[in-house]
């Protein structure tokens, strides 16, 4: 009697774990790291609201399959708690995708182990070429610096702009925007009277900027990681080299969510760059919709926000086609010939580097009811990485 | 003609500094706090004037409420979690200082979140004016002759006050202080709040050069301690010319030297601190 009755719980108990299993590998786990804290975690509440707007619009299952999204705290450019984070959320969630990653020191610090895990992995931000040579399991849908930075110096070389003096935060990423757009720029025509790295640690931009002054340049180019420095630079600017007629060229700086910090100063500025709010498509008017709708009428899209809803786009396509227990190596192969349209426009990824290529718009900031806005006046269709083509891979 | 821009740029990024780091002088210096709070009560006063600027309160009139309810502030904390600090060591001091920085800057995320908070400066600060060699920025004037103002009006007040009197003696020497029927907490209760309220008035005027967010009193607190370290502790003529000597040569070597920017102001520091290991002026209790 007794063993009967063991025997049956224990045939329950195992029929009960093999169902909740079979239940469990139908969903499909997605872990989004990204700096949830701290001063950069504007990029995790952008991720989010990018996310949960795709997630309106599309449901939260692909084909009856439930997707889930666990939301991890990198806490800014820590390449040692991003190891840590992407090896929890593989090894104790065990997510079959990772997306996010906003800085580039991080998505490099996880690339061996995202070899190692066959997890393909799905970059929302960071954004310096290189990033995706160090794993075959990396996708990128956001941006990379070169892509944006090269335009605005070729539009400017062609546009009357002979002389430019670049000034970048002294550090990886403005590296690179000083080298592209100094390239592109020397390519017109161009020169480049001299080339200032300031530290990050900045606060008064002054004594830089009075020596951009001393030479003379018809613009100046800036490159800075948003946030203080960037709105620091721009006010110096504005206040000292505006009214002796030296133009500005930049790329995110001039982003609409940004623009009431910098103010009527902002006005007539040129940049170059991947999305630009006032895009006219109706994707991106259903994300304004929908954002308004969701957060208040004070949210505003911004680049985080549209990389982090086309992340989840190609992810979505991935497990409609492959379903919730692919390979790792099929969703790789299936994503890098991905194209589709997102609220920037049309955009698909490079088959060979895994990168993304898409529109670069050149846009002035005006002002429409009263706003600070940018405003498209050309753009460059299908633009890829430059950095690929000039650092080709060695095999 | 550069020079002279560079000298004015130095000079009114050196007020900023003073202007918000002689409250640190006093703390640190006469009343041996080690207040690496300091810098969240300037943020907190560049919060406030931020919201009285949105209210429709002019710029400098926000500017000094916001001084004022810092001082408020300054004094309650000192109450409640200053004085029981005076007798412990350093490091408790350090401790809970920088713990109330967190708590402040968790506090302003909370309320504010992470965003810079532009506060703009009025219109007749805002403009261009003809300084004889090229038309340079008003508002720079304002801070240097604002600067200028308030070094005086200390220097007065306590070199050539009864309460500058009292606070001396009291800081020298507090038995003999409380002896002479001097009312030393208290004394101490108002200076405190008259330190955080001038560092509140720096973090509303000084928003332009040290822009409004969570991390503020972390981000600029080094170039405080340094002023404060430099200057000689206690000696709030010492930052002055501490505050002046930094803005300048550190202004003066980005625009000479961009390359060597990184390193140049604690390069700077270094060679003064090797020169004068107390501090430019240091306060006769120092030496």
């Amino acid at each position: 009697m007794r063993s009967t009755w063991t025997t049956r719980l224990a045939a329950a108990l195992l029929a009960s774990s093999v169902a909740g299993a079979a239940l469990a590998a139908e969903t499909v786990k997605i872990g989004v790291m990204a700096p949830f804290s701290g001063p950069f975690a504007r990029w995790g509440t952008q991720f989010r609201q990018g996310i949960e707007v795709w997630q309106k619009q599309h449901g939260s299952s692909v084909n009856g399959i439930p997707i889930e999204v666990i939301y991890r705290d990198d806490e800014g450019p820590n390449p040692a708690r991003a190891r840590q984070v992407a090896e929890e959320l593989i090894l104790r969630d065990k997510v079959q995708y990772l997306g996010g990653i906003v800085f580039t020191p991080n998505a490099l610090a996880i690339a061996d182990l995202i070899t190692e895990a066959k997890m393909p992995t799905v970059i929302f931000n960071a954004a310096t070429g290189i990033i995706t040579r160090k794993s075959p399991y990396f996708i990128r849908v956001s941006q990379t610096i070169p892509q944006v930075a090269a335009p605005i110096g070729e539009w400017a070389a062609k546009n009357g702009v002979k002389t430019v003096v670049t000034a970048v935060s002294d550090y990886g990423p403005g590296f690179d925007g000083e080298e592209y757009f100094s390239k592109a720029f020397k390519a017109g025509g161009g020169k480049v009277l001299e080339s200032i790295r300031m530290p990050l640690s900045t606060a008064d931009f002054s004594p830089f900027f009075e020596r951009v002054l001393k030479d003379k340049p018809d613009a100046l180019f800036i490159f800075g990681p948003g946030g203080p420095p960037t709105v620091g630079m721009i006010n110096t600017w504005a206040s000292r080299l505006k009214p002796a007629g030296i133009k500005l060229l930049c790329t995110a700086e001039t982003q609409q969510i940004d623009l009431p910090k910098i103010g009527r100063a902002a006005l007539g500025v040129v940049s170059a760059f991947h999305y630009t709010e006032t895009v006219d498509n109706p994707l991106n008017k259903a994300l304004w919709a929908d954002l308004h709708q969701m957060f208040g009428k004070d949210a505003v899209p911004d680049l985080a926000t549209v990389q982090a809803y086309d992340g989840m786009h190609a992810i979505y396509l991935a497990v409609g086609k492959l379903g919730a227990r692919a390979k790792a190596d099929d969703v790789i192969e299936f994503m890098r010939h991905l194209a589709f349209d997102s609220p920037r426009g049309p955009m698909k990824i490079d088959p060979q580097t895994r990168d993304v290529v898409q529109n670069v718009y050149l846009r002035k900031v005006e002002e429409r009811n009263g706003e600070l806005v940018n405003v498209n006046f050309e753009t460059l269709p299908m633009r890829p990485d430059p950095w690929k083509e000039d650092h080709p891979e060695k095999k | 003609m550069p020079f002279a821009t560079v000298l004015l740029d130095g000079v009114s990024y050196g007020m900023v500094l003073f202007i918000i780091s002689v409250g640190l002088t006093v703390t640190m210096g006469l009343m041996r706090v080690v207040n690496l709070a300091h810098g969240a009560f300037a943020m907190v006063g560049g919060y406030l004037a931020v919201i009285l600027v949105r209210a429709g309160v002019p710029f400098l009139l926000a500017a000094l409420l916001a001084a004022a309810a810092v001082g408020v502030l300054g004094a309650a904390a000192e109450l409640a979690v200053y004085r029981p600090l005076y007798r412990k060591g350093e490091l408790a001091q350090a401790l809970m200082t920088f713990g109330l920085v967190f708590v402040v800057i968790a506090a302003l995320t909370m309320i504010f979140g992470p965003e810079i908070k532009p506060l703009p400066v009025p219109g007749f600060l805002a403009g261009l004016v003809d300084v004889g060699l090229r038309p340079y920025p008003a508002y720079r004037l304002f801070l240097i002759a604002l600067g200028l103002a308030l070094a005086a009006l200390l220097w007065w007040t306590i070199d050539g006050s009864l309460y500058g009197a009292r606070l001396r003696a009291a800081v020298d020497n507090p038995r003999m202080a409380r002896a002479l029927g001097i009312d030393v907490s208290r004394l101490y209760t108002l200076t405190f709040a008259a330190g955080c309220a001038l560092a509140g008035f720096g973090g509303a005027i000084g928003a332009q050069l040290l822009p409004l967010e969570p991390f503020y009193a972390l981000r600029y607190l080094v170039l405080f301690l340094v002023v404060v370290g430099v200057g000689g502790m206690g000696n709030f003529r010492g930052s002055f010319v501490a505050a002046l000597a930094l803005g300048v040569l550190d202004t003066a070597g980005k625009y000479l030297l961009p390359e060597a920017a990184a390193y140049l102001f604690y390069g700077i520091v270094l060679v003064l601190l090797l020169w004068r290991p107390n501090g430019l002026l240091p306060s006769r209790a120092a030496t």
